[in-house]
C-alpha cells in the first residue's frame, strides 16, 4: 500500500499547516495573501542563497564536517533573514494586526520550505514498494520547522516592527534569534560532526523548536504588556 | 458575504479538479529502488511430445516464506526461501508429488557454486555433501511439473540477511501476507514464450590422411564424436564440467595431437580422422543422428569405426567401453584389445558393456547407437557404467579430476595411434609424457576452465554463439577442413525462454501499519486543531464548532458576546 503510504506522509508534512492557517484566527482575517507573498519571498531567497553556495563552495568528496565550509554555509543562511526582514517589514500588507502578520509571514515562509525541500523526495521515494522510516521523520522535521518559523517570525517582528521594547529584554531576542536562525548548521553539525542519526537529529530539532516557541512567546507576551 | 462565497467556490472547484489530477499521477506506484536486487536462473520449463515439465510460470510477486512455516499454513501466495545447504529434500519432493498450492521457490546455492569461481579445487568436502544433494534435486524438480515459478540463486550477504529476517517472522507464528508486512520478492518479467525452432549445430573437423600414389580406393576413416551440449535444471547454469565437458576437451586434445602428426606428410597415417562435436545430446543424440543423415553413403561405409567420449573426467580406476555390436564380433574385439593393452600399461581398467538396441524404443542411450542404427561400427567410452535415463548425467554439477582425465585422454590418443600406424600389441608410447606429444595440461585446463563456465543447453544458444565460434575456431587450427550443419532440433522436444531475471526484494509494511498511521495522525492534526483553537479562540469556539445553534437568537447574542470578548482581547 504504497500510495497509501506517500498519503499519510504527506498529511504528516503539509497537514499542520493547513490546520494551523484554519485553526487560528489567521482564516478569519483572511490572511493567505500574505502567506502567499511570504512563500514568494522565500522562493526568491532560496534562488538567492543557491546562487551563492555554488559560487562560494567547495564540493567536498567526504561527509565529513569541514568547519570552514560550514561557518560559509551559515553566513549564507544569514540571507534567510534577510529575506524574512522584508518579507515583514517591505512587503504592503493589509491591516493586520501584528500579531497576526508574524504569524501569517512563518506559515508562509515554512509552507515554502516545505514545499520545496520535501515534496521531490516524498513523491518519488514513498510512492514505491520499500518501506523506510525516513519520510515520516522528514515530515515531523517539517513540524518542527514549522514551529521554528513562526518563532523566527516572531522574533523578527519583535526586532523589527515593535518600537518600544524594554531595555533588558533587547539581546535575549537578538540571541534567541541568532540561536532560531543558525538552526540548519547546528543541525548539520550534529549529523555530520558528531554522526547523530536521522532520528535523532529530528528529535533534537522537535525538542529545540518546542523550546524556542516557549521562549518567543514569552517574550512577545512581556513585550506587549507594557502597551496593553 | 456573497463575493466571497462565489471566490471560495472557484477555488474549491479548482482544488478539486487539482486533486483528481494529483491522484491519477499518485496511482502509478514506482517499481524503483528496490533495497536488494539478485540475479535469478529460472527452472527450465520444456514439453516432450506436449506433455508439460518444470516451472510454467516466470512471473513473482509475492511475499517471501522460510521453511519454519506452521504446519498447514497457505503457502499458496508466499515465496519458500530454501537454502540448498540445509535441504530436506523429502519436503520438496512431497510439496511436488502431492501438487500443494504454492507462490513460487527459490532455492538458494552456496557461494562456491558461482561459474566465476571455477569448479573444483576449494572445499571439495563441503562440494560433495551439496553436490549430491543438488542432483537430486535437479533430478526430482526436471521431471516434475510445477505450476508455480522456481528459481535458483547464489548466496550473498544481503539475500542471507533477508533469509535470518524471514526466518525469525516466521518462527512468531505469522505467516507473511499483505496485512503483516514482512519481504515481497517481484521478478516483473513477461511470461515465458515457446523458443521458436531451436537450433542444433554440429561441428566437424577433416584430418587428411597419406594417400599412397596411385590409390584409388578412399582411405579408412576413424571418427571421434562427442556431443557439448547440456540439460540441466536451470539452463542459465549447466555448464557440465563433466558431462560432456570433459568429452570435448579430450576430443580437443587428440585433435590437437593428431595435427602435430599429420602435419608432417612423413608421420601423417593413413587413416583420415574425423572429429565431430555434436549437439542434441540430451535429446536422445538428435544432432548426431541427424547429421550421420547427412553423410554420403560412401563416407559412411569408409568409417572404421567411431568412437564416442562421454565423461571421462572423474572416474578412479575403471574406464567402461559400451558397445551394441555383440563382443563375439571380430572388430569389437580388435577395438577392446587396443584399448586393453594401453589401459594396463597406463596402470588401470577397462571393462566392456554391451547393451543390444532395441528399433522400436525411441531412446537412445549411448551416442555410439547412433552409428550403430546406420550400420557403422562405434563404441562409447565413458566413465559411467550403466546407461543414463533420459535427461539425466546431462551436464549437471559434477567436477573434472584433472590425472583422471589426463590418464583418459592418453588412452584414446595411443589406441587410436597404434590402431592408426599398426602397433597394436607392441609397447611403443607415442604420446609419452615429456615428450613434445605429451598431452598438455595447461591446455586441457584453460579449455576445462572454459567449459565450467559456459552454460550451453542447446535451445538457448543461437547459431553464432560465441561459444560455437570458439570450438570451430580450435578445431580449424587442428584439422584440415571444418564444416557446420545448423539443423533445428527434433520436434518431440518444445523449449521455453526466460531463463534468467531481476529479482528484487522489497521490505514492506503491512496494511496494517498504514491503517494506524493513518489514525495517529489524524488524531495527531485533530488535537493539534483544537490545540490551537483553545489557545488562540478560545474553549467556547472549539465548542460551538460542534454544537448545532439552538436558535438564532441565541446564536446573536452569543456572536454578540463573542465579538465584544474579542474587541478586548485585541485592544
Amino acid at each position: 500500500m504504497t500510495v497509501f503510504h506517500f498519503f499519510n506522509c504527506a498529511i504528516l508534512t503539509f497537514g499542520p499547516h493547513a490546520v494551523y492557517y484554519s485553526a487560528t484566527p489567521l482564516s478569519e482575517y483572511d490572511t493567505l495573501g500574505t502567506s502567499v507573498k511570504a512563500a514568494l519571498v522565500y522562493l526568491g531567497t532560496a534562488l538567492v542563497k543557491l546562487v551563492c553556495l555554488a559560487t562560494f563552495l567547495k564540493v567536498s568528496e567526504t561527509d565529513n564536517f569541514d568547519p570552514y565550509q560550514e561557518l560559509l554555509k551559515a553566513l549564507i543562511g544569514f540571507i534567510d533573514v534577510a529575506g524574512l526582514y522584508f518579507a515583514l517589514t517591505q512587503l504592503t500588507h493589509r491591516n493586520i494586526s501584528q500579531n497576526h502578520k508574524f504569524q501569517a509571514v512563518g506559515l508562509g515562509w515554512a509552507f515554502a520550505d516545505s514545499v520545496l525541500h520535501r515534496l521531490a523526495p516524498l513523491w518519488v521515494g514513498a510512492r514505491g514498494l520499500e518501506f523506510t522510516w525516513d519520510y515520516l521523520l522528514q515530515g515531523l522535521e517539517a513540524n518542527a520547522n514549522l514551529v521554528l518559523s513562526i518563532s523566527l517570525a516572531a522574533l523578527g517582528s519583535l526586532m523589527w516592527l515593535r518600537k518600544n521594547k524594554p531595555k533588558t529584554l533587547i539581546p535575549i531576542i537578538y540571541a534567541c534569534a541568532g540561536i532560531v536562525a543558525t538552526m540548519p548548521s547546528i543541525t548539520s553539525y550534529l549529523r555530520r560532526g558528531l554522526g547523530w542519526q536521522f532520528p535523532k537529529v529530528v528529535g533534537f530539532e522537535l525538542f529545540t523548536s518546542l523550546v524556542m516557541a516557549f521562549i518567543s512567546w514569552q517574550l512577545f507576551s512581556a513585550c506587549q504588556r507594557p502597551s496593553a | 458575504m456573497a463575493h466571497r462565497k462565489a471566490r471560495e467556490r472557484d477555488m474549491l472547484d479548482s482544488v478539486y479538479s487539482m486533486l483528481a489530477l494529483v491522484f491519477i499521477l499518485v496511482a502509478c506506484v514506482e517499481l524503483c529502488d528496490a533495497a536488494t536486487v539478485v540475479d535469478v536462473y529460472r527452472l527450465i520449463q520444456y514439453d516432450i511430445s506436449g506433455v508439460p515439465f518444470g516451472s510454467r510460470l516466470a512471473s513473482l510477486n509475492h511475499h517471501a516464506g522460510s521453511l519454519h512455516f506452521s504446519p498447514g499454513a497457505d503457502l499458496s501466495r508466499t515465496v519458500v526461501m530454501i537454502p540448498v545447504r540445509e535441504l530436506n529434500i523429502s519436503f520438496v519432493t512431497e510439496y511436488v508429488s502431492r501438487k500443494h498450492p504454492l507462490g513460487g521457490m527459490l532455492f538458494l546455492l552456496p557461494e562456491i557454486f558461482r561459474l566465476e569461481n571455477g569448479g573444483g579445487g576449494k572445499d571439495v568436502r563441503e562440494k560433495e555433501v551439496v553436490k549430491n544433494v543438488l542432483l537430486e534435486l535437479e533430478k526430482l524438480l526436471v521431471h516434475a511439473k510445477l505450476p508455480y515459478p522456481v528459481y535458483f540463486a547464489f548466496e550473498n550477504d544481503e539475500i542471507d540477511a533477508v533469509l535470518d529476517d524471514v526466518k525469525k517472522n516466521d518462527a512468531t507464528g505469522q505467516p507473511a501476507t499483505a496485512t503483516t508486512g514482512g519481504y515481497k520478492l517481484v521478478i516483473p518479467i513477461a511470461e515465458p514464450k515457446k523458443v521458436a525452432s531451436p537450433t542444433i549445430t554440429n561441428i566437424q573437423g577433416w584430418l587428411q590422411g597419406l594417400k599412397a600414389d596411385g590409390d584409388a580406393n578412399q582411405l579408412p576413416t576413424i571418427a571421434i564424436v562427442a556431443s557439448y551440449d547440456t540439460f540441466g535444471a536451470a539452463p542459465a547454469l549447466s555448464v557440465g564440467s563433466d558431462s560432456n565437458g570433459s568429452g570435448v576437451v579430450a576430443l580437443l586434445e587428440v585433435a590437437r595431437l593428431f595435427s602435430l602428426l599429420y602435419s608432417n606428410p612423413k608421420t601423417r597415417g593413413r587413416y583420415n580422422i574425423l572429429f565431430g562435436l555434436t549437439s542434441g545430446g540430451p535429446y536422445n543424440y538428435n544432432g548426431t543422428h541427424k547429421w550421420l543423415r547427412s553423410f554420403d553413403q560412401r563416407l559412411r561405409e569408409s568409417i572404421d569405426y567411431a568412437i564416442c567420449l562421454n565423461s571421462v573426467g572423474s572416474w578412479n580406476n575403471e574406464l567402461w567401453i559400451h558397445v551394441s555390436k555383440p563382443p563375439e564380433n571380430a572388430y569389437i574385439k580388435q577395438i577392446f584389445e587396443g584399448f586393453t593393452n594401453v589401459a594396463e600399461e597406463l596402470g588401470f581398467k577397462v571393462g566392456l558393456k554391451h547393451k543390444k538396441i532395441n528399433i522400436s524404443n525411441p531412446r537412445v542411450a549411448w551416442e555410439h547407437e547412433q552409428f550403430s542404427r546406420l550400420r557403422v561400427t562405434a563404441a562409447t567410452l565413458s566413465e559411467l557404467s550403466a546407461a543414463p535415463e533420459l535427461l539425466e548425467s546431462t551436464g549437471g554439477l559434477h567436477f573434472v579430476d584433472e590425472t583422471s582425465f589426463i590418464r583418459s585422454v592418453q588412452l584414446v590418443a595411443e589406441s587410436l595411434a597404434r590402431h592408426i600406424y599398426g602397433y597394436q600389441g607392441k609397447n611403443i608410447q607415442i604420446f609419452a609424457d615429456n615428450s613434445s606429444l605429451a598431452v598438455n595440461p595447461s591446455y586441457i585446463r584453460s579449455w576445462l576452465d572454459l567449459l565450467s563456465q559456459t552454460p550451453r543447453v542447446a535451445p538457448f544458444i543461437s547459431k553464432n554463439d560465441p561459444f560455437i565460434m570458439a570450438l570451430k575456431k580450435e578445431l580449424a587450427d587442428h584439422t584440415d577442413e571444418v564444416i557446420m550443419q545448423h539443423e533445428v532440433l527434433d520436434g518431440m522436444f518444445t523449449f521455453y525462454d526466460s531463463t534468467k531475471a531481476s529479482l528484487n526484494i522489497y521490505q514492506v509494511a503491512s496494511v496494517t501499519f498504514d491503517l494506524l498511521l493513518l489514525l495517529v495522525l489524524g488524531s495527531y492534526l485533530i488535537v493539534l486543531f483544537s490545540f490551537l483553537v483553545i489557545t488562540t479562540r478560545g474553549l467556547d469556539d472549539l465548542i460551538s464548532l460542534f454544537r448545532r445553534p439552538p436558535s438564532r437568537k441565541v446564536e446573536v447574542s452569543q456572536e454578540k458576546l463573542a465579538n465584544d470578548n474579542y474587541e478586548c482581547v485585541m485592544v
